[in-house]
Formats: C-alpha cells, sequence, structure tokens
C-alpha cells in the first residue's frame, strides 16, 4: 500500500515537471508549476517532513507561483509575442542535450542508490545536541542555532533580492504594473475574512516553531501571502520610495540577528552563539516580519507598499 | 520512508527533464521554471539522500532545504524583475538573437544626473 | 581577537548596508566610508593570527564541525581576502564618483556593494559546502544587481544571461553537494573529503559541482557570458567582477581539487582542467586581439587570464600553487586599475571604440598611464606582479618538463602583447584626430585610484617576498611545504 502512494506521488512529481517545463503554451506550463509544487507538498508530507511542506507550499509554490504568473502578465503587456514560444528548432542540439540529461539522469540515480547510509554524522550530532538548547523542532535548532550563520547569510540574499530589483527597475518606473484590482463586493468580502484568519496563522506558525512545525519562513510567507492577496485586490498601493518603515521592517531580521550574534562576544560568547530562549523568539519574529515584506514587495515590484488612499 | 529508491530516481528523472528543457527552451521565464524545478530535484536528493536518524528524517537537510526554498525565491524574485524591465527596453523574452556584445555603448556619460538613461 | 576581527569584516558591510536603507540623506557618505575604510585594517588581526600560528580554525556559533559551521583561514584565503579588501576600498572609493550614496541610485548601489563584500568575506573564510553556497548566491544577487543598475539595454540583457547561467551554476553545485551529503553525512569540505575515496558516487559528485563552478567562473570553453557582462557594466562594478567575483568560483574550484579531493588520483581529470584552462588563454587572447572596443578587449583578457588559474592543476607543486596564487592577486589589482582606466577613457572620450582613441595621452594621461602600467602586470613583464606569477608558473612547468605548458604559456604572454598593445598604440602613439568632441575629465582624483591599484600591481614584482613567503609556507596538502 505504501509502496503505492510513494510510487503515485514520485511518478505525479516527474509526469508534472514535463507538463511544467515541455508542453508548448507557456501560460499551462505555469499551472502545471503550480500543481507541481503542491504535489511536491504533499510529498514532502509522505515523506515525514511537515516543515518543508508548508514552506514548499507557501513559499515555493504559493508566492513563487503569484509572482511567476505576474510576469507573464506583465511580460504580455509590454511584448505581445511573449505568450507563445518559439519552437525549439534545434533538434539536433536538442537530440544531444538529451541525451546528455538521460546520462547525468543515470550517473546520479546509480550513484546514490549505493549509499543511501544510515543517517549522516551531522544528524546524529543534531539529535544529541538539540536537547540542551530547549528547542523541540530539530530544524529550527539547525536553522537559529547550529548553522545560524547560513540563515543570517540567506536574509542577506533577500535583501540583495529586494535591492537588486530596485535597481534594474530603475527611476523611470518607479514600479512594475498590477492588473487593475476587481472591485467586486465579494472580493472585499473575501478580504475581510481572509486577513485575519491568514494573521492569526502566521502568529501561530512563529509561535509553534520552537517546538512543533513551523517558524519564521512559514510565518513570513503567510504574511507575504496576505499582502499578495491585498495587493491584487486592490486594498493596497505601490509607493515610489521605500518608507522609513518600510526600511525597518525589511532590515529587522538581519539587524537583530547580527546585532545579538555579535554582540554576544563582548560576554565572551563564540561568534553568533544564541543565549538563550528570549534570543530563539526575538530572532524569529524579526526574521518572519523581514522575510514577510521582502516577499511582499519582490512581488509588487516597488519600492513600498501603502495603504489606499493614504498620501 | 520506506522506499528511498523510487523518490531517488523521481528526482534524477525531474533533474534530467531540467537539463533537457533548460537548453530546448528559449523562452526566459521557461528558463527560470526550470531551474527552479530543477533545485526541487536537488532538495529532494539532499533530503531523501541523507537517510535517517533515529527512523526520523535527518533534521539537517531539511533545515538546508528550507534555506534553499527561501534563496530560491529570491533569486526568482530578482530575475523576474530583470526579466520584465528586459522586456520592457528590448522587447524581446529570450536571449537568442544579441546585438548588444558589441555596441558601443555610451557609458555613464553623465554621472551626476543619477539615471543616465532617463528619457 | 582573531574572532572579532574575522566578524568585523563580515558583518561590518552587512550592518552597514542594512542601515543605508532607513538612514537619511546627509548620514549615508559617512556611513559608506565606515563600511569599507576599517576592512584592510581589520585585515591586519587576521593576518598576524596566521603568520604566526598558520591555519586558524573558528567553529561559528560554537557549533564545530559535522554539526555547525568552520570558518577557516590560511594562506589562501588570506591572499583572496586582501584582495577583497583592497578592492572594496580602492574600487569603492572610485565608485563614489559616480555613485553618491546620497542619491536613490547611489542608495542601491551601495547597499549592493557591501553586500557584495560581505559575501565575499563570508566565502573565503567557509568550509562549510551547504554555507558556501548561501555566499556564492548572495555574491551573484548581489553582482548582477550592481551589473544592471544603469539600466542599459546591454546590461540588462548581459545580467540577464549571467544570472541564468549562475543559477544553473548554483544548482549543478547544489546537487553535487546533496550527494556528498548522502555519501560523507557531513557538509564540512576537509572533513567530507577524508571520509570518501574516489568512488563512482563522489566522483559524480565532484563533478557536478565543478561543472557548476566553471559556469560560474567564465572558463572556457562556457565562457560566453562573461565578455558581454563584463563588458558592459559600469567601470567599478567590472573592475570588482573581474578582479574578485569570478575568482571566487575558481578559488572553490581549488578548494573542491586540491584540498576536499586532494588524495584521490585523478591525473586524467587534472590534465583536463589544465587543457580548459589553455584553450581559455589561447582564445580569449586571440578574440582580446580583435575586438573594437576597449572595455570588450579588457573582458576578453579576463577570460584569457583566468586560463592560467586553471594551469595550477597539470603544474601541481608549490611553486605551480605560489605562482598561480600571485597570478590572482596580481591579475586582480591590474585588471582593476585597467577598467578603472577604461571606464575613464569612455568617459572622457565618450567612447571605447578603438578607432577613435588616438592621442588619447594628451588629454587624459593619468588615465593612459595607469592602462599601460597594468597592461605590464598582466603581460608579465618584468618587474611587475604579473611577471612573478608567471615566472613562477614557468618554472614549475620547465621543472616538471610540461614542454606543452611552457609553450602555452609563452604563447599567451606574446598574445596578451599583442592586444595590448593594440589600445597602446592607439592612445601614445598617434597624434589626436580631430577635436570632434570636449573631452571631459572624470576627475583627479578619481584617476589616482586606478593608478594606486596599477602601482601595487606593479609594486607586487618588486617586493614579492612577504606574500611568497606565506604562501609557500601554506600549500594544499600533498605539496611538499
Amino acid at each position: 500500500m505504501s509502496l503505492i502512494i510513494d510510487l503515485v506521488l514520485a511518478a505525479g512529481l516527474v509526469v508534472l515537471a514535463w507538463q511544467t517545463l515541455i508542453s508548448r503554451d507557456l501560460f499551462r506550463g505555469l499551472v502545471m508549476f503550480v500543481v507541481f509544487g503542491l504535489t511536491l507538498a504533499m510529498s514532502w508530507a509522505r515523506l515525514g517532513s511537515a516543515d518543508l511542506a508548508m514552506a514548499e507550499a507557501a513559499i515555493g509554490t504559493g508566492v513563487t507561483g503569484a509572482m511567476l504568473m505576474l510576469a507573464y502578465w506583465r511580460l504580455r503587456r509590454n511584448v505581445p509575442a511573449a505568450a507563445e514560444e518559439r519552437e525549439p528548432g534545434r533538434p539536433l542540439l536538442a537530440a544531444t542535450v538529451g541525451v546528455l540529461s538521460a546520462l547525468v539522469v543515470a550517473a546520479i540515480g546509480l550513484a546514490s542508490l549505493e549509499v543511501l547510509g544510515p543517517g549522516g554524522m551531522a544528524g546524529h550530532a543534531l539529535y544529541e545536541a538539540l536537547p540542551e538548547t530547549g528547542v523541540g523542532n530539530p530544524i529550527t535548532g539547525v536553522l537559529i542555532i547550529f548553522r545560524n550563520l547560513d540563515t543570517l547569510l540567506e536574509v542577506a540574499v533577500l535583501l540583495a533580492a529586494f535591492v537588486g530589483a530596485r535597481a534594474a527597475i530603475g527611476e523611470d518606473s518607479a514600479a512594475l504594473p498590477l492588473p487593475p484590482a476587481q472591485d467586486a463586493p465579494l472580493v472585499g468580502a473575501l478580504v475581510s475574512v481572509l486577513v485575519p484568519l491568514g494573521l492569526l496563522v502566521a502568529l501561530y506558525l512563529f509561535k509553534a516553531g520552537s517546538q512543533d512545525p513551523g517558524g519564521a519562513f512559514q510565518a513570513g510567507a503567510m504574511l507575504a501571502a496576505l499582502a499578495v492577496v491585498l495587493t491584487l485586490a486592490g486594498r493596497v498601493r505601490q509607493t515610489p520610495q521605500t518608507g522609513l518603515w518600510t526600511g525597518f521592517a525589511l532590515i529587522v531580521g538581519t539587524v537583530v540577528f547580527t546585532v545579538i550574534g555579535v554582540g554576544m562576544m563582548a560576554l565572551g560568547a563564540p561568534l553568533l552563539a544564541i543565549p538563550g530562549m528570549w534570543a530563539v523568539y526575538l530572532i524569529e519574529a524579526a526574521m518572519m516580519i523581514s522575510i514577510g515584506i521582502t516577499l511582499a514587495l519582490l512581488f509588487a515590484g516597488s519600492a513600498g507598499l501603502g495603504l489606499r488612499g493614504r498620501r | 520512508m520506506n522506499h528511498p529508491e523510487i523518490w531517488i530516481m523521481a528526482a534524477a528523472a525531474i533533474f534530467g527533464i531540467s537539463v533537457y528543457a533548460l537548453i530546448v527552451r528559449t523562452h526566459l521565464l521557461r528558463q527560470l521554471l526550470a531551474l527552479k524545478v530543477m533545485g526541487n530535484a536537488a532538495f529532494l536528493v539532499l533530503v531523501v539522500g541523507a537517510g535517517t536518524v533515529n527512523g526520523l528524517l535527518d533534521g539537517i537537510p531539511k533545515a538546508l532545504v528550507l534555506t534553499g526554498i527561501v534563496i530560491a525565491i529570491s533569486a526568482i524574485g530578482f530575475a523576474l524583475a530583470v526579466l520584465v524591465r528586459l522586456a520592457e527596453v528590448t522587447g524581446s523574452v529570450d536571449l537568442d538573437e544579441d546585438p548588444s556584445d558589441q555596441e558601443p555603448a555610451r557609458d555613464t556619460n553623465d554621472p551626476r544626473d543619477g539615471d543616465g538613461h532617463a528619457g | 581577537m582573531l574572532a572579532e576581527a574575522l566578524a568585523g569584516l563580515v558583518f561590518l558591510p552587512l550592518l552597514v548596508a542594512c542601515a543605508l536603507l532607513v538612514m537619511p540623506r546627509r548620514t549615508r557618505l559617512p556611513l559608506v566610508l565606515l563600511g569599507i575604510l576599517p576592512l584592510p585594517l581589520l585585515m591586519f588581526p587576521v593576518t598576524t593570527a596566521v603568520l604566526a600560528d598558520g591555519l586558524q580554525i573558528i567553529a561559528v556559533a560554537g557549533f564545530e564541525r559535522p554539526l555547525g559551521i568552520e570558518w577557516r583561514v590560511d594562506a589562501l584565503s588570506l591572499v583572496l581576502k586582501w584582495l577583497n579588501a583592497v578592492i572594496a576600498v580602492l574600487v569603492g572609493l572610485y565608485a563614489l564618483a559616480d555613485y553618491h550614496p546620497g542619491s536613490g541610485k547611489g542608495r542601491r548601489f551601495w547597499i549592493l556593494w557591501l553586500l557584495l563584500i560581505s559575501a565575499l568575506n563570508a566565502l573565503f573564510l567557509s568550509s562549510d559546502l551547504f554555507n558556501l553556497f548561501v555566499t556564492l548566491e548572495l555574491m551573484t544577487l548581489a553582482a548582477i544587481g550592481l551589473l544592471v543598475i544603469d539600466g542599459k539595454p546591454a546590461a540588462l540583457r548581459a545580467g540577464m544571461r549571467y544570472l541564468i547561467l549562475a543559477l544553473l551554476g548554483s544548482m549543478l553545485y547544489l546537487m553535487g553537494v546533496a550527494l556528498i551529503y548522502a555519501a560523507a553525512g557531513t557538509l564540512d569540505l576537509y572533513q567530507a573529503g577524508g571520509l570518501l575515496a574516489d568512488d563512482a558516487l563522489p566522483i559524480v559528485a565532484l563533478m557536478l559541482m565543478t561543472v557548476g563552478l566553471l559556469i560560474k567562473s567564465a572558463i572556457f570553453p562556457l565562457h560566453a557570458w562573461l565578455p558581454a557582462a563584463h563588458g558592459n557594466a559600469p567601470g567599478p562594478v567590472s573592475a570588482v567582477l573581474s578582479a574578485v567575483v569570478v575568482k571566487a568560483s575558481i578559488y572553490m574550484i581549488w578548494r573542491l581539487w586540491l584540498w576536499f579531493a586532494g588524495d584521490w588520483s585523478m591525473d586524467w581529470a587534472l590534465t583536463v582542467l589544465g587543457l580548459l584552462g589553455a584553450g581559455a588563454i589561447l582564445y580569449g587572447s586571440i578574440l582580446a586581439c580583435l575586438q573594437d572596443r576597449l572595455k570588450m578587449m579588457v573582458a576578453y583578457s579576463t577570460v584569457a587570464q583566468l586560463g592560467y588559474l586553471m594551469l595550477l592543476f597539470p603544474l601541481f607543486g608549490v611553486l605551480g600553487f605560489a605562482g598561480a596564487s600571485y597570478h590572482l592577486l596580481a591579475h586582480g589589482l591590474a585588471k582593476a586599475a585597467m577598467f578603472i582606466a577604461a571606464a575613464n577613457i569612455l568617459k572622457g572620450l565618450g567612447t571605447d571604440r578603438m578607432d577613435r582613441l588616438d592621442g588619447t595621452d594628451r588629454k587624459l594621461p593619468i588615465d593612459t598611464f595607469t592602462f599601460a602600467i597594468a597592461g605590464i602586470s598582466i603581460l608579465g613583464l618584468p618587474p611587475s606582479g604579473g611577471f612573478v606569477a608567471k615566472w613562477l608558473l614557468l618554472q614549475q612547468a620547465w621543472g616538471q618538463a610540461g614542454w606543452g605548458w611552457v609553450a602555452v604559456l609563452l604563447i599567451g604572454g606574446l598574445l596578451a602583447a599583442i592586444y595590448l598593445f593594440r589600445p597602446l598604440s592607439r592612445l601614445c602613439a598617434r597624434p589626436l584626430a580631430a577635436p570632434e568632441q570636449a573631452l571631459k575629465s572624470p576627475g583627479k582624483a578619481f584617476s589616482l585610484l586606478g593608478l594606486l591599484l596599477a602601482l601595487l600591481a606593479l609594486g607586487m614584482g618588486f617586493a614579492p617576498a612577504p606574500v611568497m613567503d606565506l604562501l609557500l609556507g601554506g600549500p594544499p596538502p600533498g605539496m611538499a611545504p
């Protein structure tokens, strides 16, 4: 029985990947990408990782999918031909590459199969060290305590992506275009239900993260998803400048993390040592805000977001 | 996790499809999709390949994948901004015809106005 | 002291980048200076520690491998961190001419610049395969953000291509890391290398990572993206891209092949990597000879000069290592100087087409001089850093009777002479064509920064001893010190 579920999910992933990348119609490919992502999220759940399932559904599929679809709309606005893809008119190259890819696939597949071992050294070390920290969720332990340099640099990557996108968009178009919002009454009702609900979920995910599946990433993605809904419903507008509060929200994750991690050196602690659970919560909260706002701004393609009607 | 082989083989197939698509497909949006899907194949190998500790999936690669997912969306968000801008300026959504390499670019002729290309 | 200095090198630029996003206009220039000027100072405690006790290891967050991430500083890291610090300051100051942090665009430039510097500093320290991936991504996004900052179509196109290929490289690298972790159970480069032998899986993994990194390093024949990117970027960005950014992924290839897989017997692969380098030298040099734009010529010269860094693999030995590392440093300085000079010439003349350069030396004497001095080092004429580096490589090749490599080194030098002579003869020898357009001076102080870099590259030829002692004292394992 379990074999069948594994087989169906894994085969589904392969078929959906093919549909995403090879189907002629680009929009269909985008839709298939979302289906692929949701199947991947189910696969993570099947493999026993609720954290990854949530992150994949929210960030890897949800917000990424929304970004891709919006980019597709924006491309078609400027380049009418952007919808169609040119025929892949290089059969010889395609065939060569196909064979090459197949060889890569075979090499990886065969090589990995012979190794599957009894978990890594690092994994064992993780489960030995985790109880001392007070953090129950091993993933949060790795992200905030054991390998927090990765996490800190990753928040910096988000910042680089935002500023880089600003650099690409330039001065003369303060923000990328958005589709006109549909102002049907139902949209308003939907927003008024979704937003408080979403905030609640985000808070829960943030709070649960130290012991159970969840954490800053998933909660931040939830906030970003709310911003996506609000942007598309026309409830918030793009602003040409990054306001002071938005600026603080963008950097708070990096700054709090760095200040705690480096500041503790003054007390003789190692670099980036996390002094206690209060610090874990503080860092997670700051990261949640930064991740949420950065993803929202990357989606909107603007320097800032403001409430509709306010100057 | 009862059948790691299945997941590894699926990941390998997805990886191959992505490599294939990346080279056959010219539309930049599709190429970004291919890169994203390729990354997911790597994530699968990372988590499944690591095996289990005390009956649970090794926690380290799961955390790495979480980091990887956020890095992936950062890269895609940035790439889409460049792409939309590129399409706006040049009207093309692929990189096939490339007249620009040799184009006598007028560099920052007037740096102080802050925006050499405006207008 | 060491840990504090290293933390400063990574986190000072990071924090200043963050501060720039919220601080008012007037405070940003001092902030920027605070972010870059202390970097060389912070290098001193690190340098003394390595000189005194050799390899330094710091467990970040207090957790040692395999659970945590370790930072390691040895001779090679030190050399690259010095290069990064010098470029960050000198090219950074030069960038103030075009990008004042008070303007909106200048602010974006400086945030990305500081993030780039921070990423590179973290990269040259990290001994963790996944952490290296994260630093590479940060470096790439920041670098491409800088590349497209002027919004020019050519730069956008080049940036997009660079981005796609860089991401492909990242994904291949990541797949390799996944396989290594599956096999070794640790992400520490040195630990994993010690646990694995040259079986099928580690080799496939190493190949994947190497191909990914070769794409990012623009090593022939995967170089196609580099000339357009480096040739169309703004001046200071071209300088940092050629001087440091492409070196970062080559540094990782060195780490993988000479440290991680140092005791695998894969001579055939080392030869292949060397042949790629030879191809890069010949092909890049020939194309550099054919360019009709100055910046494109300099960019193709980078393709060629990167090839020398790959010659380390067949020229495996202490002299080869010292030579290749010295080349890394000397080329970084000289090429940054050359791009600055080219940017000034482009700015001054309004064009950088070769046939319009006649007599530039009268109008832009400092920049012409900079270009010539930097050319001496690129060319490898004595007495310059480039000469010392190529001489060592030549000695190594001679010593192991690798006549083919000797030939490549000599032909590469000859071709460099040809492609550098072309613009220089235009710049200096001919009278000014026609005063068709008024020349704009880019500002003497900013030209002098380029000259300073060129003189540093030249000076490396006069006083190679300190760096050389360091390098000879810390070669990769398997090379007798």
